[in-house]
């Protein structure tokens, strides 16, 4: 760029106030934030403080709220069921998915569209539409009350968004280097394990973020399928506390901030691989 | 592929190669599809034909299905005026967000351009209520739209406002449907301006500079180029705006279950109650069916409207 | 690669986890029991009898699975579907239970109430709630009615020396109230039923017996004038404007709150409802002796009678699955003892006789008295009628509140139901 054009373009910038757009984004930051915020204030004071105090921030903060449904024995059971169904999940979706977008990325056959079509049909109806008769399979199966009926319905409706995102990463890697991989002896399946996986790690790694944050927040599938209270997920367990105990704010509050931890924990550590996930299959979906 | 080898030998060995390798690629194909092919055929494609033919009965759950009634329960769908009024809320949240909550969207991303500083902590704060399921944030706006102003931030903040009066949020029939939207603002705004983000990012350097020496202003910039330019990212986000919005269930239902009296009523909470709650799965099946189509037809109109356009362009 | 063996490590060790502490269910005779009594003091009541008992029956092991009503209403009918009910269950009989008892889900314990006098110790109308069709499938342990809970306080801060007998008196108080800055009545009229209770009053006021008996055995109609007039009678009361801000979408818990904390000055409300003020209040003490009661007042000119009554009570059902134990230890939470210790904390209203003695809330023994007067005793509609035609009542009446439906059409859509329902 020549030093001119540089100019041009400082001289441009200058114009449009920073300071206002800075303004606007603080503005719209409160207003995300204040709800978090607020939340946290509830859950570090007593329900009496809560009550007839309860913008101000908690100093002293009190511990009791939170220690109390620490101590409770359902919720670390919800932690452990939403564990288990969240990496479970995970693990299956990534495996399914990648063999499917493998295919679909690099070889050409007959009807390749219709059956792609096909699979990405699970795009086409979120699971609330199709919940009711999802319950009636389930429960055709006998899976009712089982966290394995909450997995394997969870992963059926992941593939078709995993599908597409790492059909997209897959493209991209050099037909060239599948060739070599023949000439040199490898077979399909050594191709696919040896050379493509490990360098479509970021893009598998997106998906599986991906599925653990909507695994995670699953409300719908655990409601529908689960009784028994030993079995519930983090989501469902949330809103039968807030029913349960919904007059003690404070201690509603407390369950909220505790279960948002490890969500808020996790984004942190995975934002980017979540927002290139993301990106990458709604854009070029 | 077919690259050209030389000598005999090579040949024969390459055509020997070509066939396992023929053979080795069907089975990997089949193999490697299968898994996702049995997923999607078991709860996916089967529920929903299972799904139809029960909706043709009046049936409790309970037992087998024996009562046969035809297409009576699409009647009386159709004739529901809850059902519509269903139907009419899930349309204007589909409008709402498109009005407002994606522009306000694509507004905060322009602001935030390509590398003003503090953008990736700004991008951060936006994006995190997406991570928070939509149970928290149901139940934290529960308590933020608590009447009471005492114990409802909300309303705390407008009794200090001189000349606005506490509002029943979720409790009045006009405020229930903007206060719910005000949350799936809150909630989903920040992923569309990451797609916004990301999009302006494609945006090549070299036409944004080939404008600006042309010597347009920012608002010319904004309509003739950025935007055009976005198209596809616009799409996307379009898309999906509505799908969400035609199926959002978990926030409404724990914040005021469809209620009162029906006024934020959603397709999704129709179905809900009447399978979950009363356990009339002959109907509810019905509603589901109603859902699907409805889903599926928009989601083909919009792939073939949006594919013209793009031929067109 | 590395990152694999991470997560199927991980894994591992979670299944491991789940399997043993799935396993870890030893296996004596379990019954599991299922109430809604969420309130501290009273949970404990039934805790403390179910570790009685445990002590004295060791290889019996009860397990109490607390819920609050509407998620309790709410998880019973998903149990219906899966035929998987808990051995010993809140109920509130009537037609839910019947459905129930229908369907084969209860089991039927006629034959254990006629061994050992067993039957003889309950009161005859409240033990006759949980038969269907000349068999037993429950025992009642509480029998109240629904009456005003007020706040003595607030009554003599809006100068009202005595609480209105008549309706008009009402309406009247309540412009007392609203001019003394005083949030007249709190209702949770989100969960609907509450407010129900309302218009079924009236219609006991307005039409008495007859009324209610000719529509419900289909020799007339909902349409009847004494529905379509107590309809009228409410939108006069939602006229007046008394209730809370959001009553709308308010949940009982919010009314109870409201009552407790004293930000309120009535709540037309059952016999366990200072259990919940109490609980649902700041200081977890409630009204205590500010708490006072009064009958719903008459509607001049109504055919019923001002001791006529709306209420119900509670009990437990057997599980058609459940252990003979089950039975046993039903018996044994009704034995006098027990009910006294029950009516001591307010619990229950008993049901079984000589446990009145344990009634020491003086409001209670109002309530008691008066259920025990009433020549009419309506159960609440939602569990007297079938279940369907009971929620299209709270639905019709929520529309009155909402200004969403009127009278006639409330009535209309209730017939509707009872033409569809009641066979």
């Amino acid at each position: 760029m020549s030093v001119n054009n540089l100019k041009k373009i400082k001289r441009f910038k200058k114009h449009s106030p920073v300071i206002f757009k800075y303004i606007i984004l603080i503005v719209a930051a409160i207003f995300i934030l204040f709800p978090i915020v607020m939340i946290v204030f509830g859950a570090l004071k007593t329900r009496g403080e809560f009550m007839t105090i309860p913008y101000i921030p908690p100093i002293p903060p009190r511990w009791g709220n939170i220690k109390t449904v620490l101590n409770m024995p359902i919720f670390w059971y919800m932690l452990r069921n939403s564990v288990l169904v969240m990496i479970t999940t995970t693990a299956g979706v990534v495996i399914v998915a990648s063999l499917s977008a493998f295919v679909f990325s690099r070889i050409k056959f007959h009807g390749q569209n219709i059956l792609f079509n096909f699979f990405t049909l699970g795009l086409m109806f979120p699971i609330t539409v199709a919940i009711l008769p999802i319950y009636l399979v389930v429960r055709q199966m006998g899976l009712t009350n089982n966290l394995i009926g909450v997995i394997l319905v969870q992963t059926a409706f992941q593939l078709s968004i995993s599908i597409v995102i790492l059909r997209n990463f897959f493209m991209a890697i050099p037909s060239e280097l599948q060739d070599a991989a023949s000439i040199d002896g490898c077979s399909m399946l050594g191709f696919f394990w040896c050379v493509l996986l490990p360098l479509a790690r970021p893009s598998l790694a997106a998906v599986a973020a991906l599925t653990m944050v909507t695994s995670w927040n699953d409300l719908l599938v655990p409601l529908v399928l689960i009784d028994k209270e030993k079995l519930w997920t983090l989501p469902l367990g949330t809103m039968q506390f807030q029913g349960q105990y919904g007059m003690d704010l404070s201690l509603v509050a407390a369950f909220l901030l505790i279960s948002a931890i490890p969500a808020i924990i996790f984004y942190l550590l995975a934002e980017r691989q979540l927002v290139s996930g993301l990106t990458a299959g709604a854009l070029k979906g | 592929m077919n690259k050209k080898l030389f000598s005999k030998d090579a040949q024969i060995l390459q055509q020997k190669t070509n066939s396992t390798w023929l053979l080795q690629e069907n089975m990997t194909i089949v193999l490697f599809l299968l898994p996702t092919f049995i997923f999607l055929s078991i709860f996916l494609v089967y529920p929903i034909f299972r799904s139809a033919y029960f909706s043709l009965f009046n049936w409790n759950g309970m037992g087998p299905a024996v009562d046969y009634i035809g297409l009576e329960n699409f009647k009386r769908l159709f004739a529901d005026q809850i059902f519509l009024k269903a139907v009419r809320n899930g349309i204007l949240i589909v409008i709402f967000s498109l009005l407002i909550q994606l522009p306000l969207a694509m507004g905060l991303a322009l602001i935030v351009g390509r590398k003003i500083p503090g953008r990736t902590f700004f991008r951060a704060i936006f994006f995190m209520p997406y991570v928070l399921s939509e149970v928290i944030t149901a139940i934290m706006w529960l308590i933020l739209y608590n009447p009471n102003p005492n114990r409802g931030f909300l309303n705390a903040i407008i009794n200090i406002i001189p000349f606005l009066e506490p509002q029943a949020w979720l409790a009045d029939t006009r405020l229930v449907l903007p206060a719910i939207f005000i949350v799936l603002t809150w909630k989903y705004i920040g992923f569309h301006m990451l797609l916004y983000m990301t999009g302006l990012q494609n945006i090549p350097r070299e036409i944004e500079e080939a404008a600006l020496i042309d010597g347009v202003n920012n608002r010319q910039m904004v309509t003739y180029i950025t935007i055009p330019l976005l198209a596809g990212t616009i799409k996307t986000s379009v898309y999906l705006s509505i799908i969400g919005s035609l199926q959002v269930y978990a926030l409404v239902w724990i914040m005021t279950r469809g209620g009162p009296v029906n006024a934020s009523e959603v397709m999704s909470t129709y179905m809900y109650r009447y399978s979950f709650v009363r356990f009339e799965l002959g109907y509810g099946s019905a509603v589901a069916i109603v859902m699907l189509i409805i889903s599926l037809t928009f989601s083909i109109i919009y792939f073939r409207l949006t594919r013209k356009a793009e031929s067109l362009a | 690669m590395k990152k694999y063996i991470l997560v199927w490590f991980l894994i591992g060790i979670l299944l491991v986890i789940g399997v043993f502490t799935t396993l870890a269910e030893g296996t004596p005779v379990i019954i599991s029991w299922w109430h809604i009594q969420t309130e501290t003091a009273h949970k404990a009541v039934w805790q403390d009898l179910a570790d009685q008992y445990m002590a004295k029956n060791p290889n019996v092991k009860i397990e109490i699975t607390v819920m609050e009503n509407e998620n309790f209403k709410a998880k019973l009918t998903t149990v219906m579907q899966s035929g998987e009910v808990p051995d010993i269950f809140q109920s509130w009989g009537g037609g839910t239970m019947n459905d129930q008892a229908e369907a084969g889900l209860l089991k039927d314990i006629t034959a254990y109430l006629d061994k050992d006098g067993w039957r003889e110790t309950f009161s005859e109308g409240a033990l006759g709630v949980y038969a269907y069709k000349g068999k037993n499938y429950g025992v009642p342990r509480d029998m109240g009615m629904v009456g005003f809970w007020y706040n003595k306080d607030l009554f003599a801060q809006a100068d009202i020396d005595n609480p209105p007998a008549t309706w008009s008196e009402l309406l009247d108080d309540i412009k007392k109230l609203k001019d003394s800055g005083i949030t007249p009545i709190a209702v949770g009229e989100g969960d609907k039923w509450p407010g129900a209770f309302y218009w079924e009053y009236l219609a006991v006021r307005i039409g008495g017996e007859d009324a209610f008996v000719v529509a419900a055995s289909r020799e007339g109609s909902f349409t009847d004038s004494a529905f379509v007039e107590a309809g009228e009678k409410l939108l006069e009361l939602v006229a007046a404007n008394p209730f809370q801000l959001g009553f709308l979408g308010a949940t009982w818990a919010d009314e109870a709150t409201l009552m407790g904390n004293g930000e309120a000055a009535m709540d037309l409300m059952g016999q366990w409802a200072p259990g919940s003020f109490r609980e649902n209040s700041i200081d977890s003490q409630g009204l205590g002796d500010k708490t006072g009661w009064f009958k719903f007042p008459m509607v001049e000119g109504g055919a019923g009678h001002p001791n006529d009554a709306l209420g119900g009570g509670n009990g437990f059902v057997v599980g058609k699955n459940a252990p003979e134990e089950a039975v046993d230890f039903l018996k044994f939470i009704s034995s006098v003892e027990s009910q006294i210790t029950q009516a001591e904390v307010g619990l229950s209203v008993p049901v079984v006789k000589g446990a009145e003695v344990g009634l020491t809330d003086p409001t209670l023994k109002l309530v008691q008295r008066g259920a025990a007067d009433a020549g009419y005793f309506q159960l609440y509609y939602d569990q007297y009628l079938p279940p369907a035609t009971g929620s299209v009542v709270n639905d019709a009446v929520q529309g009155i509140f909402a200004g969403t439906l009127t009278p006639e059409k409330a009535a209309q859509m209730i017939e509707e139901s009872a033409v569809r329902e009641i066979k």
